[in-house]
């Protein structure tokens, strides 16, 4: 067996102290995205209230909503009734700070459903776009809504695999998703309309929180929802995203040269496999197999007991190096080295 | 030590169950501009206005009174322009309405869903009105669809009549679900960082 030596170190940062927490300022994150969703229609209610000046009009739990809403934004808002406008929608597309923001797969599926580039729209995609470019499929790990209610639910599949309760680890090919991708944009240009807000989860479980607390009730959104947590737990760990989800195939597409991305210290690396274990997409970052499908959720990272991941600035992955050199087999193997010599 | 963990995860829980359970009391709000009128002509604020857009034409859809209740009169008002120079829809719109129910229109699952007419409406002063009376409490999808020359435009919008339940089936099913994914996770979460190492050398 050869080993490639490493040619890495000279690309490699010195690791910080904050990698080693991102993973925590990710759920931090996650966390926050999930609970703007929720605000942002709540805080619609309020103005609202505000506008028809309504206080003395309302019950007890509606006075209750607005002093707790007139609470969270009077600090930062002199007039809610126009301000508040500055925050608006969700992930799939809306206003943050007055910033419009828009996923680039609405931009995607806008284009082929009308057939034409509208630029005040497409350029609403920019900032999601480099961003993308640069950190590779992080929008999955770091802002998804879905992501956030996805890994609790692999985590709980393994909770009731310890149980005893059957759950499934099937794998399919991966390419499976670029091929939604593009029937979506098939389907959408001949249906003219944008498939995509039906079946990306991020989209439907903004649109459903949105309609829960507008429309006091959830829709079959919630429903396709529910069925992909089944599908994790009982087809595939973390399925949907990895096999299906037509927007995880954009992000991976866009980041596939992404400069910032995670990458093995082989010289510290002990192969003890945690790595390996906590990725979600099931990749093998112990083998340097990261791929434009890495997310760059840190996970890897913060469980590594070597500080053997790290980030580094290149425009590909590394081939696979071989064992860490303070794993049991290269050592073992050194040995064999030296004595045939 | 072990109390204070406890302790914490149940005020954790509390929150999440004060969450979801605020949302009973949003039941009858809608993000549009609440009213507190009492009939359909009343001209207080809608207690719901939607704005859209379908092909060449922008729509405000707007429901009054505040909150329809059953047999009791209501009105739907209805405004579409073109995106492009604003001008005002000239042709007639027809209005059907729909049971928004669970699965309603699924094969096997629910009703077939059958549009009742309601009413064709003329533009009046810039606006399509179209009253309505229901006897049952309910859910129902108000239909407004027109022709511009051979293109065909069909704009679903909610209504709500008399007062929603405060949690349907699925805001039940999805409440206990979140409540189970997050309390197994904060209680069992050293035993499944465990079994996941366990799980990667047994694979290997």
């Amino acid at each position: 067996m050869t080993f490639k030596s490493s040619n890495s170190s000279s690309r490699i940062m010195s690791r910080p102290y904050i990698f080693r927490h991102l993973n925590k300022v990710r759920w931090v994150c996650l966390t926050l995205v999930f609970l703007m969703l929720v605000l942002i229609p709540l805080l619609g209610i309020y103005q609202h209230y505000v506008s028809a000046s309504a206080y003395r009009n309302l019950d007890g739990s509606e006075k209750l909503l607005f002093d707790s809403m007139h609470a969270l934004s009077s600090p930062f808002t002199m007039d809610p009734e126009n301000d508040l406008d500055a925050l608006k929608g969700t992930t799939w597309s809306g206003q943050l700070f007055g910033l419009k923001i828009t996923d680039p797969l609405a931009i995607v599926g806008q284009m082929s459903a009308g057939l034409e580039v509208y630029w005040p729209f497409v350029l609403t995609g920019l900032i999601p776009i480099l961003l993308t470019m640069f950190f590779g499929r992080f929008y999955c790990g770091w802002i998804c809504p879905a992501t956030f209610l996805y890994e609790l639910n692999s985590n709980f599949a393994l909770w009731l695999k310890k149980i005893g309760v059957y759950t499934g680890d099937r794998k399919f090919d991966r390419r499976i998703k670029y091929l939604i991708l593009l029937l979506g944009i098939i389907a959408s240009t001949i249906t003219g309309t944008i498939i995509f807000a039906s079946l990306y989860p991020p989209a439907v479980i903004g649109r459903e929180i949105y309609f829960s607390i507008a429309l006091s009730g959830f829709g079959g959104g919630t429903l396709f929802f529910m069925a992909t947590l089944l599908f994790d737990i009982f087809v595939s760990k973390r399925g949907f995203c990895r096999y299906l989800c037509p927007g995880g195939a954009l992000y991976s597409l866009l980041g596939r040269f992404r400069p910032i991305r995670i990458q093995r210290v082989v010289e510290t690396c002990n192969d003890c496999e945690k790595c390996n274990a906590v990725c979600e997409f099931a990749l093998n970052p112990m083998r340097d197999d990261f791929g434009q499908e890495c997310n760059n959720c840190t996970a890897c990272i913060a469980v590594c007991p070597q500080d053997a991941l790290t980030f580094v600035v290149s425009l590909k992955d590394l081939d696979n190096q071989g064992p860490g050199y303070c794993s049991r087999e290269y050592r073992s193997n050194s040995d064999e080295r030296v004595n045939e010599k | 030590m072990k109390s204070n963990k406890v302790k914490r995860i149940f005020v954790l829980l509390q929150c999440l169950f004060f969450l979801i359970a605020s949302h009973s009391s949003l039941a009858h709000h809608v993000l549009g501009r609440p009213s507190y009128s009492l009939n359909e002509d009343s001209n207080t604020p809608p207690s719901m206005a939607i704005e859209t857009q379908i092909g060449d034409y922008f729509v405000t859809y707007m429901i009054f009174p505040a909150f329809p209740k059953p047999s009791e009169p209501g009105r739907v008002n209805l405004y579409v322009t073109r995106i492009d120079d604003g001008s005002i829809l000239s042709v007639p719109v027809s209005f059907y309405v729909l049971d928004d129910k669970l699965f309603s229109g699924w094969p096997l699952l629910g009703d077939p869903v059958v549009p009742e007419k309601i009413g064709v409406q003329n533009v009046d002063d810039g606006i399509f009105r179209q009253g309505f009376v229901f006897k049952e409490r309910g859910s129902y999808i108000i239909r407004a669809y027109f022709e511009v020359g051979d293109e065909p435009y069909e704009i679903d919008f909610p209504l709500q009549v008399g007062k929603a339940p405060a949690v349907g089936p699925i805001g039940f099913l999805l409440g206990l679900l979140i409540l189970l994914l997050v309390s197994v996770n904060l209680v069992q979460r050293k035993r499944i960082a465990r079994s996941k190492f366990q799980k990667e050398k047994n694979s290997t």
